[in-house]
């Protein structure tokens, strides 16, 4: 099952992109060496659930006390595939990028809102744009269902509708974070030099909050590629995505190296995706403006320091 | 695992949703409005086109692939779509069914549920099945009428509301490379784990399985399966469970680590057993024992193990929920599913390996050859073994008493 709870390996590309690397600030003997060790460390916690896991995948056969597999093969593929891998890894790609694709947009709006306080009681509206983190999900989703299935809101729908709802606290936090390091004069100075609303979201309000909002996306997105309930439930078998068929194989018997291959197949899209943010990451601040900026990167300290974390992640 | 729906983990969410249900103002659609049907030509024109979808426990592969690549094709021939949910737990096909109704929703998504026990009896007692609608079926009348198995439900009569799909008979296995000399009765079983100590164990209860062996045990120290009364009273529980509770207790120690921690679920009873961590293990769905000696999961010593008091058995069906809106197509899957062809084919080891509810005796010969030709599985005996001197499955109300008084008279002990 891929985890249902976010992955923070995101932090370092939130704050360290507008900082410039001096001389000043660069580590240097015993700090240097506590920093790589610190790196090497968290490296090695997130990759080392994925050792099992290899090492499943490729098994035919381990069974107890072998330290090791003592049958190699691709048995598990073989299973995976009929327990239907792949088409349920194509329809868990296609929720992802619709939920991705409506929660981001709307998350940048209600941020961009609440930062240029044209919201009323904006404590009370973040407080609640992140009350669907703080609800158990299942509770939740059989209450909701009750009102989409009186509403005749037909269940793809539903799904979607629903997901982009729990996508909505992540995409409008980071957003938040980008907007609150958002500098407003750009846009004015472009409407002075005669630019008409629509270049101005393309010219410049877009390519500025470009990186923030691939974070925004990705967050979304995996929001619904990890989500069971709320597809079996609203979804009423309509839609059999890949979490679905890895729960229903991880619930038998000697489906170990199965349930191997498609975690390791769930786990593809997101650090793909992982990896075109953080190429995506700083390519935002070229697009902005050629000339020099009248003032210094925007000071991230403003941003980052006030009371929301970057990652909602940690929050969740 | 096996044809069981087993208890579902979500009780507390179902029962949350009958009482929800009888409050609901707008009631469940009627059912005797919705079997229109009176003849089957009826039905199988409605069926034409329809998509019917089949929610089922999707852990097993040998039962996916059956139904992806052997029924669903099979239905197709009468303009029938079938597309197969899989679920972890039945309990979830039955959650959608209850707030598609509370919702007052008469054009459910469910078609059907491979379903059986204590979730048919959930759905029963909702009013969410469809009823009277099995004798509509022509596959049924090869079916025997006077099958027990078919008539009563673990206790909940059938009255029609779920279609038979197969048979399964609880079953005990061993690594006959590590146990050459068997025992051949229950009580023989508790004393050769009490002669070896930390190779046996069985799950907790109120997993299914485990639940099953604790009342396995009772039949026995009760003097047989007929000492034990299927209709559940306070008087008979009070009377016998006290030397059931006694002898379990005194097992503990002998047991898996020592009866500290039990297997959650029979998957985790068979890692063990696959691990040759104990040398036993049980199952109701013996049908999957084949296909895992045959992929190397289970030692490949693995052997039945008859025992002359019998043991329990049971059918799983196919229910229709009341609120469908491809009554008719799904009307057509069950009956194909019924059929001689599809009964003989999903009996084959190597396919699915699960027992027919069809009547094979009454049979016209050549569609009992079907069965007859059927390959032996190396590991599984054929069903007139191994359901030599069955019992039928106690009443419902058992189940929850005996788990409890487990949990109190066992494992806190």
């Amino acid at each position: 099952m891929p985890s249902p709870t976010l992955p923070m390996q995101s932090t370092p590309t939130m704050q360290s992109t507008r900082t410039m690397q001096s001389t000043l600030t660069t580590p240097r003997g015993a700090g240097r060496v506590i920093r790589v060790a610190l790196t090497m460390l968290l490296v090695a916690w997130f990759a080392l659930p994925f050792l099992p896991l290899v090492l499943w995948a490729s098994a035919d056969a381990w069974s107890f006390p072998s330290p090791l597999s003592t049958a190699w093969g691709v048995q598990g593929l073989e299973e995976a595939l009929g327990f239907g891998l792949v088409p349920g890894f194509d329809r868990s790609v296609l929720l992802g990028s619709v939920v991705a694709a409506v929660a981001t947009p709307l998350g940048a709006l209600a941020a961009r809102a609440l930062t240029f306080g044209t919201v009323p009681f904006p404590r009370t509206v973040s407080a609640l744009l992140l009350a669907p983190i703080a609800l158990p999900p299942f509770a939740a989703v059989l209450g909701v269902n009750v009102l989409l299935l009186r509403a005749y809101v037909p269940p793809i729908v539903g799904v979607v509708l629903v997901l982009v709802v729990l996508a909505l606290p992540y995409t409008t936090f980071v957003m938040r974070a980008a907007y609150g390091a958002y500098d407003l004069s750009y846009e004015e100075e472009a409407r002075l030099l005669g630019a008409t609303p629509s270049q101005v979201l393309r010219r410049v309000h877009l390519p500025m909050i470009a990186p923030a909002l691939a974070r925004a996306a990705f967050l979304a997105f995996l929001v619904a590629w990890s989500d069971y309930i709320v597809t079996v439930i609203v979804g009423g078998g309509e839609l059999v995505t890949l979490p679905l068929i890895v729960a229903g194989a991880a619930a038998g018997l000697g489906n170990d190296a199965a349930v191997a291959v498609m975690s390791l197949g769930a786990v593809i899209p997101p650090v793909l995706l992982l990896v075109a943010v953080l190429t995506l990451r700083g390519s935002g601040r070229a697009a902005g403006g050629r000339r020099r900026r009248p003032s210094a990167p925007p000071n991230t300290t403003s941003a980052a320091s006030s009371s929301h974390p970057t990652t909602p992640g940690a929050s969740a | 695992m096996s044809s069981i729906a087993r208890r579902p983990r979500r009780t507390a969410a179902l029962a949350l949703a009958v009482p929800l249900l009888a409050l609901t103002a707008c009631a469940a659609p009627e059912s005797s409005a919705s079997t229109a049907y009176d003849d089957w030509d009826a039905v199988l024109a409605d069926a034409e086109g329809q998509t019917v979808q089949l929610w089922m426990y999707g852990g097993d592969d040998q039962g996916n692939a059956y139904v992806d690549d052997i029924l669903t094709p099979a239905v197709a021939e009468y303009g029938v779509t079938l597309e197969r949910v899989p679920v972890t737990d039945t309990g979830d096909a039955l959650n959608r069914v209850f707030t598609e109704i509370q919702a007052g929703r008469s054009d459910g998504t469910v078609d059907l549920i491979w379903v059986n026990g204590d979730n048919f009896r959930t759905g029963k007692e909702a009013d969410a099945w469809l009823c009277d609608w099995t004798d509509l079926l022509p596959s049924m009348a090869a079916t025997d009428p006077d099958d027990p198995l078919l008539q009563s439900d673990f206790g909940t009569p059938v009255d029609g509301c779920e279609a038979p799909w197969h048979k399964a008979q609880f079953t005990l296995a061993y690594n006959a490379e590590a146990i050459p000399d068997p025992p051949t009765t229950l009580a023989g079983v508790l004393d050769w784990a009490e002669a070896h100590p930390g190779r046996f164990t069985y799950p907790a209860p109120p997993d299914f399985t485990g639940s099953v062996f604790v009342r396995e045990v009772l039949a026995s120290v009760s003097g047989g399966a007929d000492e034990v009364p299927a209709a559940y009273s306070d008087k008979a529980f009070d009377e016998l469970s006290p030397a059931l509770y006694d002898r379990l207790s005194e097992l503990a120690p002998s047991l898996w680590r020592g009866g500290d921690t039990y297997p959650a679920n029979e998957a985790e009873l068979g890692q063990l057993f696959a691990d040759r961590q104990i040398d036993m293990t049980m199952t109701y769905g013996p049908a999957t024992l084949t296909d895992l000696v045959a992929d190397g999961t289970y030692p490949p010593e693995t052997t039945v193990l008859p025992l002359e008091d019998g043991t329990v058995g049971n059918a799983s069906f196919l229910g229709l929920p009341a609120n469908s809106d491809s009554i008719a197509g799904a009307m057509v899957v069950a009956n194909v599913a019924l059929s001689v062809e599809q009964q003989a084919a999903k009996a084959q080891p190597d396919v699915w390996g699960q027992f027919t509810v069809l009547d094979i005796e009454s049979l016209p010969d050549d569609d009992r050859a079907l069965f007859d030709a059927l390959p032996t599985s190396p590991v599984v005996p054929g069903y007139e073994v191994l359901s030599e001197n069955a019992h039928g499955e106690l009443a419902a109300e058992w189940v929850p008493a005996l788990d409890e008084g487990w949990r109190t008279g066992v494992l806190d002990r």
